[in-house]
Order: C-alpha cells, then sequence, then structure tokens
C-alpha cells in the first residue's frame, strides 16, 4: 500500500465551498450541493429509503448482503481510494456497510426488534452526512465485487445510497445542472449544445478529413430507417474531433448507412450515478428519437457509462419484446475489420501505446479484446498495463465523479493514483482510453502527476490508419 | 452424565439439526421468492448467465484467488472451510451415530485423514480470529460475534479431537464430550439466522446481484409520485424546497 503524501492529502481534502453554504447546508462534502430542505433530514432519508424498497429491486440485495456481510477487508486491496488514503471510512465494505446499517435497523424485524429492545435511536443526521460524504468517494469501479467472497456489489450499493440522497436534495451540483439541461432544457444534452452548432461542428469536422485524407466523408444527419444511431457522449463533439472523424471515416470505408439525430445526439446518462429516475426518462429520449428516425440498432460512441446504460438499461425502460439491439463503436469497428470490410494500414503508429479499459465495457467482460486485437495491427509497440481488462483500475473519476470541477484535487491525486502509477510504468506514449470521462479525467491526471502521455481515443488512433484506397469503395464515388 | 451426551447426541440433534434445515430452507427460498419477484418486475429478462455462474463457481472453489487480496488470512480461511465441511460430515464417528439413529449411512474418511483436517481447521480458526484482531481495517468493521465465529466454531473441533484420541482419562472424557456436543447443537441452532447462513446463500449472490441490478420500468417515477413529487421533475431540488414535506408516510419506517 502506497499511502498519498501529507501534502497531497491536505490538497485532496481541501474544500473550496465557502464556509456559509457549509453551514447553511448543514453539510461539509467537498462538492457543491444546490440548496435544498435541511431539516429532519434523516426522517427524509427513511421515507425515501422506504418509498424506492417499495417500488424497485433493491430489497432482494440488501436483504441477501445483510446476512452474509462477513467484513473480511479482503475489498481494501482491490479499492483504489483506500490504497491512496489508508483512512477506514473509504473502505469499500465499511462504505457498505453505513447504508447496510440502517436497512438492517429500519427495515428488517430482527433490527426494529433490537432497537427496540436496545433503545436504540435510529438514523441520526451525522450518518446521512457521512453518506453523502462516502458514496461520492466511490467510483463505482466495481473491483472490489470481483473480490468479495460473499459476493457483496458495492457499487450497487453506492448507486442506491446516491439514490436515496437525491431524493432528499443531496446531489452534486454539477450533474444536477447537467441532467436538467438534458431533460427540460432548450438544447437537451448535458454539454448544452444547440443543433446549429452541432451543425457547424459537423460540417466542420467533414472539411477538415477532405482537407487531411483527401476523401469525403459525411456526417449523415437525420436519415430515415438508418441501420446505426450514433450517440456518442456529447461532450465528443466539443472535445473530440479526432474520435468523431475516426468513427465517421469507419463508416465512410464500410459503407453502412448512419446517422446522427438532431432530435436527441447526446449518450449522456448521469442517472446511472445517482438517480433511476433519471436514468429512465434519458433513456426514453433515446428510444424518442430512434423511433422517430426509424434506426434499426444503437450505435454507442466511445463512452463507457453511456454504454452500459444503454446495453443494460434500454431493454429495461424501453420495453418491447424485441428492443433495438445496443452495440458499441468498437465493437462495430472491429467486427468490421474482422469482416474485411476496412483495411487498416500497419505499422503506423510507432510511438508506445497502451489500452486502458473503461470499468463499465470492462468489468462485467464485454467489452476487452476488439480494441486490443484493432491496436495491435496499427500500432508497432502496444503494451499492457497491469492489472488489465476484468481488472482493470479505475481512472479514479468514475460514476460521474470526473464532471465535479471542484473535486479534481481528489480525482488526480486519491481516486487517480493508482491509474497514474499504472501509465507511468508502461511509459508509453498514447494512453488509449475509449470513454469520455475517463478521458477527461487521464487528461487531468497526466497534468497533476506531470506524466508525459497523450490519451486519445480509439478511433483518434485508427483514423491515422484507416486505408481508404485498397478498401472497397461501396459505390460511393469520390 | 451419560444420559446428557444419549440426549445431546440423540432427541436434541435430531431437533436442531431439523430446525437448522428448516431455517435454512426458509432462508433460501425466501431468497429464491425475492429473486423471482423481482427479475418478474423487471421487463429486461437478459442476464448475462454465463457471467453469474463463472463468478459463483469461482467463488465455490476458490482456490486460484486466495492469493489475490490477503493471501495469509484467505489460505486460512480456506482450510477452516475444508475442515468444517468434511469432518462433521465424514468423521467415521459421525457417520456411526448415523447409522445409529436414522439407518443410513455413507462413507467416512479415515481417521488419520480426518486428524489432519481438525488440526487445520483448529489451527486457521484461531488464525482467522488472530487475523480479524490484528488487521486494522478488518478489526474496525468487526462486530462482536464476528470476532466470536471463529472461536466458537473452534469449540467442537478441540474437544472432539481430544475425546477421539483417548490419551485423556475418563473423567475428563465426559465433560468434554458435552462440550463438543452442545456447542456442535449451539452452532446449528444459530446457522440459519447468522451470517453462517451463507452456506446456502452464499452460491446465491451472484444471481442476487444481477437481479439486482434489473430495474422495474416506471419505478423512478413511483418513487417521486410516493414522496409527493408526482407534479414536478425530482431532478429539480430547487423545485422540492418550495414544496411543504408530503404528510403521507410515517416517520418510523416500517418493517416488511
Amino acid at each position: 500500500m502506497q499511502l498519498i503524501s501529507p501534502e497531497d492529502r491536505e490538497k485532496a481534502f481541501h474544500s473550496v465551498k465557502k464556509l456559509d453554504a457549509i453551514q447553511k447546508q448543514g453539510l461539509a462534502v467537498r462538492y457543491h450541493v444546490e440548496d435544498f430542505e435541511v431539516h429532519d433530514r434523516a426522517r427524509r432519508f427513511l421515507e425515501a429509503f422506504a418509498a424506492i424498497l417499495k417500488h424497485t429491486n433493491y430489497r432482494v440485495a440488501l436483504d441477501q448482503y445483510v446476512r452474509l456481510s462477513a467484513k473480511c477487508s479482503r475489498c481494501t486491496v482491490k479499492c483504489q481510494v483506500f490504497q491512496a488514503t489508508g483512512d477506514q471510512d473509504d473502505i469499500p465494505c465499511r462504505r457498505s456497510e453505513l447504508l447496510l446499517d440502517v436497512y438492517r435497523r429500519h427495515f428488517t424485524i430482527s433490527g426494529v426488534l433490537r432497537a427496540r429492545l436496545l433503545g436504540d435511536p435510529g438514523l441520526t443526521d451525522e450518518t446521512v452526512r457521512e453518506m453523502a460524504e462516502a458514496f461520492y468517494n466511490c467510483t463505482a469501479c466495481r473491483r472490489c465485487h470481483f473480490e468479495c467472497p460473499m459476493g457483496i456489489d458495492h457499487a450497487l450499493l453506492t448507486h442506491l445510497g446516491r439514490y436515496i440522497l437525491s431524493e432528499i436534495g443531496i446531489a452534486p451540483r454539477a450533474l444536477v445542472v447537467s441532467v436538467r439541461e438534458q431533460l427540460t432544457g432548450s438544447s437537451g444534452n448535458t454539454s448544452a449544445v444547440p443543433v446549429p452548432a452541432l451543425l457547424d461542428t459537423l460540417e466542420f469536422l467533414s472539411e477538415e478529413i477532405k482537407e487531411g485524407t483527401g476523401v469525403d466523408v459525411v456526417f449523415p444527419i437525420d436519415e430515415q430507417g438508418a441501420d446505426y444511431l450514433f450517440l456518442p457522449a456529447v461532450s465528443d463533439y466539443i472535445m473530440e474531433a479526432d474520435t468523431l472523424m475516426g468513427g465517421a471515416a469507419v463508416f465512410r470505408a464500410t459503407g453502412d448507412r448512419w446517422t446522427i439525430g438532431t432530435g436527441y445526439f447526446d449518450g449522456i446518462n448521469y442517472g446511472l450515478f445517482y438517480n433511476d429516475q433519471i436514468l429512465e426518462h434519458v433513456l426514453r429520449k433515446i428510444h424518442t428519437e430512434a423511433e422517430r428516425l426509424g434506426a434499426k440498432k444503437l450505435l454507442m460512441g466511445e463512452c463507457g457509462h453511456a454504454s452500459r446504460v444503454a446495453k443494460f438499461f434500454y431493454p429495461t425502460f424501453c420495453g418491447e419484446k424485441q428492443p433495438r439491439p445496443v452495440i458499441n463503436i468498437m465493437e462495430y469497428t472491429h467486427k468490421a475489420w474482422r469482416d474485411g470490410k476496412l483495411k487498416l494500414k500497419p505499422n503506423v503508429i510507432t510511438e508506445r501505446v497502451t489500452y486502458h479499459d473503461p470499468c463499465n465495457l470492462a468489468r462485467t467482460g464485454w467489452i476487452l479484446e476488439q480494441p486490443r486485437e484493432l491496436l495491435q495491427a496499427i500500432c508497432t509497440d502496444f503494451v499492457e498495463m497491469t492489472p488489465n481488462r476484468r481488472d482493470n483500475i479505475c481512472c479514479g473519476g468514475g460514476s460521474g465523479t470526473v464532471s465535479i470541477d471542484e473535486i479534481r484535487p481528489y480525482r488526480t491525486l486519491v481516486g487517480g493514483k493508482a491509474k497514474a502509477e499504472q501509465i507511468r510504468a508502461t511509459g508509453a506514449k498514447y494512453c488509449v482510453a475509449p470513454c469520455a470521462n475517463c478521458k477527461k479525467q487521464l487528461r487531468e491526471l497526466m497534468e497533476d502527476q506531470g506524466i508525459d502521455c497523450q490519451i486519445v481515443g480509439l478511433h483518434d488512433l485508427l483514423y491515422k490508419a484507416i486505408d481508404f484506397e485498397s478498401g472497397d469503395t461501396h459505390g460511393i464515388v469520390d | 452424565m451419560e444420559s446428557w451426551i444419549e440426549f445431546g447426541r440423540g432427541p436434541l440433534f435430531r431437533i436442531t439439526f431439523s430446525l437448522m434445515l428448516l431455517g435454512l430452507l426458509r432462508a433460501v427460498a425466501l431468497t429464491i421468492f425475492g429473486m423471482a419477484e423481482a427479475y418478474r418486475r423487471s421487463p429486461d429478462k437478459i442476464i448475462n448467465w454465463r457471467e453469474v455462474r463463472r463468478q459463483t463457481f469461482a467463488w465455490l472453489f476458490p482456490v486460484k484467488r486466495l492469493w489475490r487480496a490477503r493471501p495469509l488470512y484467505s489460505t486460512l480461511s480456506f482450510l477452516f472451510h475444508l475442515g468444517l465441511l468434511l469432518v462433521p460430515l465424514f468423521l467415521a464417528a459421525h457417520v456411526l451415530l448415523w447409522k445409529r439413529f436414522a439407518g443410513f449411512a455413507w462413507f467416512a474418511i479415515p481417521q488419520s485423514m480426518a486428524n489432519i483436517l481438525t488440526g487445520l481447521a483448529i489451527m486457521a480458526g484461531i488464525g482467522l480470529f488472530l487475523g480479524r484482531l490484528l488487521n486494522p481495517e478488518a478489526r474496525k468493521m468487526s462486530r462482536a460475534l464476528d470476532f466470536a465465529w471463529p472461536l466458537l466454531l473452534v469449540i467442537p473441533f478441540v474437544s472432539g479431537f481430544l475425546c477421539s484420541n483417548a490419551t485423556i482419562g475418563a473423567n475428563a472424557y465426559q465433560p468434554l464430550m458435552i462440550l463438543h456436543i452442545y456447542s456442535a447443537n449451539l452452532i446449528m441452532l444459530l446457522i440459519p439466522f447468522t451470517k453462517l447462513s451463507h452456506c446456502v446463500l452464499a452460491p446465491l449472490s451472484q444471481t442476487v446481484t444481477a437481479i439486482a441490478w434489473k430495474f422495474p420500468a416506471g419505478a423512478g417515477d413511483r418513487v417521486a409520485a410516493t414522496l409527493g413529487y408526482a407534479d414536478m421533475p425530482s431532478w429539480i431540488p430547487k423545485a422540492r424546497l418550495e414544496r411543504p414535506a408530503p404528510k403521507t408516510m410515517c416517520g418510523e419506517a416500517v418493517a416488511k
């Protein structure tokens, strides 16, 4: 275990919040929270908990976990936050126990009886405050889940804890503001990109590709009946031009019909991070757009959480008998390359390249080998981080914490410390991180930790290696 | 004293054993019922069974995983479980008892093997207690029972070991046998109501988790409605500020 230095700790846990805001809200968390009803928080927490238990499926897991939790502390080895702080409040099991204790005390018969006997007053405001802090220290990377002999999923409990907290008004302002714009704002997406700006960007990207490669690549807009509705993290349209150009170039090579919908073009879904209601409403927006355009499949961009939400929750909330298949663009590109529709020039990237597995894609074993095979096809010097694949270490900005700018020192000094060491050890010039959140976090991490490594998307590199000449042009004439 | 021994391993054993079985059966039934209910409520029936199976079996036979985290503690735990499962079921003396009381039995392991397993289990049990005590993280989290369990489980092993290796005098034999029988009965009684129920529940954990990640459609809206925010988006905390707290729910949340 390598603890952070006392100076780093000072910086990481320094709060930028004003004292009067902390006093007014009675909440000393480092992230900003919009004003909410402060009085009687513990009671309202229990009411929200009861309502959630009544309508959702968490109860079955809670029942199981309160019985089994063995507190063996094997999870300590896997938690990059605990490994950095050594702070006992950061042990995954202990964090989960905060919530499990509330469940045990208030929602199981034995707990209620024991409390009556012992005169236990029950949930206090202090515990609510503790949870507000603890559940946002966790990046919900699920790495500890696979080290738990009892199979307790601490990320599920983090998700539930945040959900309950958000129902009483405690949620990071950064996430709340984005979601409000996405669901009720005029732009309808988290980065508040208006449609004209989107169209400008796409036109600019087309010109850029023409200039760079000499081929015409279009970004199809609002095409009816396309095979794929493309949904990247909307921030890609602002920050990740190369990733988008790479994606478009792949489609130019394969000739498949894809489209970007002007009705809704954002894959981001912060609901996964703190509220099931938001999760569902955002997915319904995607569904509405897919229906409007008659798209056959959903194609998620290089974004871990967006892909996971779409793949694992789209069938839940947009439930027809046959929900649309959801695929990630890396799967698509890999398949096209395998089928010979996409030609890649070998040995184009000569610098050392490494690959970061986004937790949401790799932890379940969904996307592991596809990007690696593609990278090995175009790179001369591809190295792995250790550990990798399912056992990868989180970038430190998982579960939406990357969007909370005021906790950047915490993310780069504590949450991302293990990742920084990993990347430093590879000596790579490029680190491929096919996830909008990971990219932002890793860039800040490289900057704050002083590591000379460029963070790119997979399609950024593929773009440099796509062979337009020898590939079938599918009847498209340049 | 002889009658105490006969009572403990005869009628009392039959009662505690049946209660244990019924209790465990109830725990499994409730869990399976909970899972079925949750699965029914979610419109999405796609579960990655391969992954669930992989994880479940990996933890049922965790030899490869022991070294990944807290290797010494994990190895001790593995040896402890080995003894706990094999000796009570396959010790020759136990098998004979079954034959006598139930009329049927199964094969027994050689006495020398039972001795080794018992020795390992005793050492592992003490090791697990110390591992919990000396590891600051585990110590901080554990409750009294977490510390007590390994020691309590070791009692029947120590007493049983002493009884079967008859170097002790007849005077010591009977009290030790009583300790052996009654501690084992107590443990069996406690199993269904404590974390020891993981003997039947742990293999279900991965499935439970997979199903708990399946959400019922519309649940978020119903939660908001129950809390009295049906007519306004719940993701706007400001809107909630302006509204008085709902009066529909009682302060003390109700047990199920």
